[in-house]
């Protein structure tokens, strides 16, 4: 489960950054007043374009952003207060994740778990488990710099998941990945939904949203415009498809003021 | 702190295995750099010797003015003289190669001989590194008919030509071969062991921190459960190492450079040897320690800081001209180990080294340097574990 309450996030802008945005304040909200849960055996999307503010909420669930207001439970424990019980509890998986090139998929995959503090035993079961589902057996010692974009999204996703995590983070999984390793991908969030882990998952691919959401939220310059339950999204849209909605909540949002960052 | 150890560990592992790291921590020190001392030092030294004995092919204008001189000076061993008719384009024929030295005599030469007066002769040549070694064989001819026509001087006044020596000066040099080669290369080994420090610990630096942001692997260490405190001691202590590491690998080039250089005299080499002793290596390494702790917070820090490789290595190469810069100031003559310069980082090593290889460092100036250097090395290594905490740091330009 993560419940978000109430968060707000801001940057300080150094002046060549004002003078780009064309604004006069010295903070930014990324992120302001965004509350919404993700309960587990469903898959929670955050839907919103580029610098909507959805890497930085995810990095607040995540623990690597501390945020500047509100708070955040992931799994039970606070981010702020149990940062590290959180992070035993989650797996992170982005679209621009890389890996350690020198490193052998069976060394990446056993120094993350052992990160986590997973039992010898356990985890040489969970690897050998894990690398036989995923097809890694047959490239678990070559280096992982040899290995083609695929199979290297096949290790990724087992460092994600061999702590067999109650809540995975997915910062827009798919994006610069080919139609077949982003498949791959679907398929884990789909397999951790079954598995009754929480999964929160951002992107800006309409495809996606359809395919795996069970929850939906909208994000637009740091404010949430929308959050329930992805059949209400449906069920309430006025427009012909899911992005011609999407477009008009963000676009009505823009002309209401919304959504002002500074 | 669990975590600190297998973050180390990991990145040990990977760190070997970059070949450009390999290649700095290495090959550079343990091959390239003693076999290119090695080649100099041997081309040096077989240059002075050939200048030492080569034969001198000095011209004598107007030598019919002379007589009195070549009558003196006969035909020396090593040096043969060729008559030239006239002084016409000097510069040029030295600068051809035909003759090494032009000795051009006075058209009064002999008249002011006889007369007892000061004879004029001009010496030309085209200085450079052999003449150097060459011309006082040249001055120390001129020297021996300069003496030779004193006593003559005196013999007809009947006069004892010891009048003219007011003092019997006998030079006793108290240095010991220890401190004499100590003020020679003590200073070249820190020259040499410092750079190949930063040097060595610069790639993996940058690797560890701005390399793992452009990789996209940060997000995943700050994900797991790992603190941002046992991330940051699990990266420097690798970089630690490997600043120590080259260094001492260089030290060890060091030694085989001056081993194979067959050229150095039995004698001197058995001294050499001596100086780079197991004591005054042990001291050396005591304040190259802090000095590498010194070195890995500050890259570190600046690694953590650029958000690609490439960024990190633009702010670190000119580094390595701020670095040479003490460790050539402690290469001057007069610089000495003092309570200000005891202070001074980078400067302080250099001239602690020369001394501890000479033998001859105080014991509370070295304590001095110690204490600078280790509260430096705590310093760097605080803002370090500080710096990799802030976010706005770590998530730069993302």
């Amino acid at each position: 489960m993560i419940e978000v309450d109430g968060i707000g996030k801001t940057f300080s802008l150094t002046r060549k950054q004002k003078r780009e945005m064309g604004i006069t304040a010295d903070r930014l909200w990324a992120v302001k007043d965004v509350s919404f849960t993700c309960r587990p055996g469903r898959v929670f999307t955050l839907l919103g374009p580029n610098g909507a503010g959805k890497t930085t909420t995810l990095r607040m669930i995540a623990t690597m952003l501390t945020p500047s207001s509100g708070r955040i439970r992931v799994a039970g424990f606070d981010t702020v207060r149990e940062p590290q019980r959180v992070r035993e509890r989650i797996g992170f998986l982005t679209g621009t994740t890389g890996l350690y090139a020198r490193l052998t998929p069976d060394e990446l995959v056993s120094y993350y778990a052992n990160l986590n503090g997973m039992d010898p035993g356990i985890l040489n079961r969970r690897k050998a488990e894990l690398f036989s589902l995923l097809g890694i057996d047959a490239f678990a010692d070559r280096r992982i710099g040899k290995l083609s974009s695929g199979m290297k999204q096949k290790v990724s996703i087992a460092r994600t998941i061999i702590h067999d995590p109650d809540v995975v983070v997915f910062d827009e999984p798919t994006v610069g990945l080919d139609v077949i390793t982003a498949r791959s991908i679907i398929q884990l969030i789909r397999t951790c939904r079954e598995e009754g882990k929480t999964v929160i998952f951002s992107t800006h691919i309409m495809g996606e949203v359809s395919l795996l959401s069970d929850d939906l939220a909208i994000i637009h310059k740091g404010h949430l415009l929308f959050n329930a339950p992805f059949r209400e999204f449906l069920s309430g849209m006025g427009r012909e498809s899911i992005e011609d909605e999407f477009i008009h909540r963000v676009e009505t949002a823009e002309v209401g003021g919304e959504g002002d960052p500074s | 702190m669990k975590n600190a150890p297998l973050i180390a560990r990991k990145e040990i592992r990977d760190t070997l295995r970059d070949r450009r790291t390999l290649i700095v921590m290495l090959l550079i020190p343990l091959v390239v750099f003693p076999l290119l001392i090695n080649i100099v030092a041997k081309m040096t030294i077989s240059q002075k010797r050939e200048a030492r004995e080569k034969a001198l092919a000095v011209a004598l204008v107007r030598q019919e003015n002379a007589r009195d001189f070549i009558d003196v000076i006969g035909n020396p061993q090593d040096i043969s003289f060729a008559e030239w008719n006239e002084s016409g384009d000097i510069e040029t024929r030295l600068r051809e190669g035909d003759v090494d030295f032009v000795l051009v005599f006075d058209a009064e030469f002999d008249r002011r001989i006889a007369a007892s007066k000061p004879a004029r002769i001009d010496l030309h040549y085209i200085s450079s590194e052999e003449a150097e070694i060459t011309r006082p064989r040249v001055l120390g001819l001129l020297d021996r008919y300069r003496k030779d026509r004193v006593s003559r001087r005196f013999a007809a006044l009947d006069i004892d030509p010891d009048i003219t020596e007011v003092l019997d000066v006998r030079e006793r040099d108290h240095a010991s071969i220890k401190e004499k080669i100590g003020e020679a290369i003590g200073g070249f080994i820190p020259y040499i062991v410092v750079i190949f420090c930063f040097i060595g610990a610069m790639y993996p630096a940058i690797d560890l921190a701005a390399g793992e942001k452009e990789r996209g692997t940060i997000e995943t260490l700050l994900a797991s459960p790992a603190t941002r405190l046992e991330i940051v001691i699990g990266k420097f202590t690798v970089v630690f190492l490997a600043a120590i590491g080259t260094g001492l690998i260089s030290l060890v080039g060091i030694y085989l450079s001056i081993q194979g250089t067959r050229e150095i005299p039995p004698e001197l080499m058995k001294a050499l040897i001596q100086v780079i002793s197991v004591e005054s290596m042990l001291l050396f390494l005591s304040l190259l320690i802090p000095l590498s702790i010194f070195f890995a917070a500050v890259l570190l820090s600046i690694s953590i800081f650029a958000h690609s490789f490439k960024e990190a290595q633009s702010i670190m190469t000119p580094m390595n001209f701020l670095i040479l810069i003490p460790v050539l100031i402690g290469l001057f003559p007069g610089i000495k180990l003092n309570t200000l310069t005891a202070m001074v980082p980078i400067l302080n090593v250099s001239l602690a080294t020369r001394q501890i290889v000479s033998g001859t460092i105080p014991p509370l100036l070295l304590l001095e340097v110690w204490i600078s250097l280790f509260l430096l090395a705590a310093l760097s290594l605080v803002f370090c574990a500080r710096w990799f905490q802030r976010e706005g740091v770590i998530f730069r330009g993302s």
